[in-house]
């Protein structure tokens, strides 16, 4: 894993860089706009530092790519590598088409399968793994582009998206406190 | 009565055929004709029966049809002539009377099961009487009585008393059923039901005996080569799928074509299952308090709660940061001002200079090349700086200054429990872990001013 700091400088650097292109691009923003726009150079800000070598950096810039408005911020955020970085993002969109529909096939067959164990020692075991089963599939909400990982894979995703998450949170919130104190002064 | 009636008569007329030569034709003829007669007696009085009672009086005269192939395929032409219409078989037996002449004709069409059919038949000679006779093998085969006539109507009965049992139970279900082979089983399900519910009746020798005489019937002449229906539940579209993605039988081959997914359950590979407890303890170390809940379910549990709330925080910060800047212009290096932090002061090169120096443009800014050549400049007034600095101006980011604010970590126990007042209940205990960076952060503000703040 990276040291902590790195990645913050990197988030931070990249973040601030974003905010600069919002407000300069707008001279007067509603609260809301700003706090999009501070999301947004955020987040994007954050997967960029990971260089799109996990997939949820990947998902959420293409995610944000999506959006017309923010296709210029995206780009001054990822820098001279946005185009191949956005190209692996849209080939990770078009996996998941496909993974989802073979996931459909398998939740049919799984249908037929579910029907048949009526045993109460299966009983336990069969809700255990429909807990698990349904929190995973709350984790793959959660976590951007989870809807085409595998468990394993998603675990390691969540991995390091709670990592980024942490460095997100903590340099946001110093820069909010550092604001707030010159803002006093 | 009438049960016991025919066989003996019957039974009277065989034994006086037999017996009598020339002269017992005559007789015979002549009884034939009583009998007739009779039958006819008959018929009229289950007539006004049928009008008193439809359903419940002359079903004993059903059971007449008991094992009879030809009339099943009276019964198939009837279904498959009218099914739809009931009330059309309903004015069919209605008009049983005036419309026995036709019935009488199609009985005789029928083909009579039974040997002593013959026996009978060489002592007649009419073509009429032919077809009373005709009935009356019906019964001696069957072991029932009743006048053909009643047969007749019995058959126009039987008919109708299926589709009234649908109806009766299941009339949407008919209508909604476009394919008869669906309307079928269902007949037959809704009548064997019926026949358990009138079990219990007084009546119950003969509607059990209808009932399973119409099971018996129904099936065979329902059951023309058709496409199969289309699917009207989940399971059956679910089937179809199936069927047409056959060759993917096994998912996880299916799966592993693309090299990406892996079977959900990890019974299947105890590397793999090895990899996942190693990151599952990995996440333990990582989400707070997750060192005691053992199970996969607990602890995905935890690590959603996690996720959730960090995303929680980032929104929140992003808002608060937007309420606190009207113009989104964040100048960091304000922040490194002696006056905010007098601690890490010392470490920080001013950044005057470097906005002097550095290109406007800030897609070509270097903040590491800019805190190599101004780290020598001290001093500067901050306010200075903040007048000179423009909205565009690149922002460097020296490490030191957030090598002082994330490294620092001065965790004191008034400090945590202040925090913890602060942020209440929802926050979760553990995450008191990077409360001590925000301290070193503000190092010299008190807690007051904290609290204050949030």
């Amino acid at each position: 894993m990276r040291p902590p700091t790195s990645l913050k400088k990197e988030f931070l650097k990249k973040w601030i860089m974003g905010l600069q292109l919002c407000s300069s691009s707008k001279k007067e923003m509603s609260f809301l706009e700003r706090k999009k726009a501070i999301k947004l150079s955020a987040d994007v800000a954050m997967a960029s530092a990971r260089n799109a070598t996990t997939r949820w950096s990947r998902a959420l810039i293409s995610n944000a790519s999506k959006d017309d408005s923010n296709k210029g911020l995206v780009e001054c955020i990822l820098g001279p590598e946005s185009e191949s970085l956005k190209r692996a993002s849209m080939s990770l969109v078009l996996c998941n088409k496909r993974n989802r529909s073979k996931k459909i096939l398998r939740k049919s067959c799984s249908i037929r399968r579910a029907r048949k164990s009526s045993s109460q020692m299966v009983m336990a075991s069969s809700i255990a793994k429909r807990l698990v089963k349904k929190r995973t599939q709350v984790l793959k909400s959660l976590v951007p582009g989870g809807g085409s990982m595998s468990e394993f894979s998603l675990i390691e995703e969540t991995l390091d998206y709670i990592l980024s998450l942490r460095a997100q949170v903590d340099v946001m919130r110093h820069l909010a406190n550092a604001t707030e104190l010159l803002n006093r002064k | 009565m009438m049960n016991m009636a025919s066989p003996e008569m019957l039974h009277c007329l065989s034994t006086s055929g037999n017996v009598a030569g020339n002269g017992t034709d005559m007789t015979v003829f002549e009884r034939q004709r009583v009998r007739m007669k009779w039958q006819q007696e008959q018929f009229q009085q289950q007539q006004q029966q049928q009008q008193q009672s439809y359903f419940g009086g002359n079903e004993f005269s059903m059971f007449s049809m008991g094992g009879q192939v030809g009339q099943a395929q009276q019964f198939h032409g009837l279904i498959n002539g009218d099914s739809a219409g009931v009330g059309d078989l309903l004015g069919r037996a209605v008009k049983a009377d005036p419309g026995l002449e036709n019935v009488w004709p199609e009985f005789g069409k029928l083909t009579m099961p039974g040997t002593g059919f013959n026996v009978e038949n060489a002592g007649f000679e009419s073509a009429g009487i032919l077809n009373c006779s005709g009935f009356e093998m019906n019964h001696t085969t069957s072991r029932t009585s009743s006048c053909p006539l009643a047969a007749a109507e019995a058959k126009v009965r039987e008919s109708v008393l299926p589709e009234k049992i649908a109806s009766a139970v299941g009339r949407e279900s008919f209508k909604k059923r476009k394919a008869d082979k669906v309307q079928s089983p269902k007949v037959v399900a809704e009548e064997e039901t019926k026949d358990k519910r009138i079990k219990g009746c007084a009546e119950d020798g003969s509607p059990r005996s209808l009932r399973q005489t119409i099971t018996k019937t129904a099936p065979p002449p329902l059951q023309p080569p058709q496409p199969p229906p289309p699917p009207t539940t989940t399971i059956e579209k679910h089937q179809q799928i199936l069927q047409r993605f056959q060759k993917f039988k096994n998912p996880t081959t299916f799966m592993f074509e693309h090299g990406e997914a892996r079977p959900l359950t990890a019974t299947a590979w105890p590397k793999e299952r090895e990899k996942i407890s190693e990151r599952m303890k990995y996440l333990q170390d990582l989400v707070p308090g997750c060192n005691k809940i053992t199970g996969k379910a607990g602890m995905l549990d935890e690590i959603i709660n996690y996720v959730q709330s960090l995303q929680r925080q980032v929104e929140f910060l992003s808002m608060k940061l937007a309420a606190v800047n009207p113009r989104l212009d964040f100048n960091i290096d304000n922040f490194l001002a002696k006056e905010v932090f007098p601690a890490c002061a010392a470490n920080f090169p001013t950044i005057g200079m470097s906005s002097e120096m550095t290109n406007p443009s800030y897609l070509h800014y270097d903040p590491i090349q800019q805190v190599a050549t101004c780290g020598a400049e001290m001093g500067i007034n901050p306010a200075e700086i903040a007048l000179r600095r423009t909205i565009s101006a690149p922002v460097s980011i020296p490490d030191t200054f957030l090598d002082s604010c994330f490294t620092q970590i001065q965790p004191s126990s008034t400090w945590d429990a202040d925090l913890q007042n602060l942020y209440g209940p929802e926050f979760h205990q553990g995450r008191l872990m990077s409360f001590p960076s925000q301290a070193a952060f503000t190092g010299p503000i008190d807690a007051s001013n904290l609290k204050m703040e949030m």
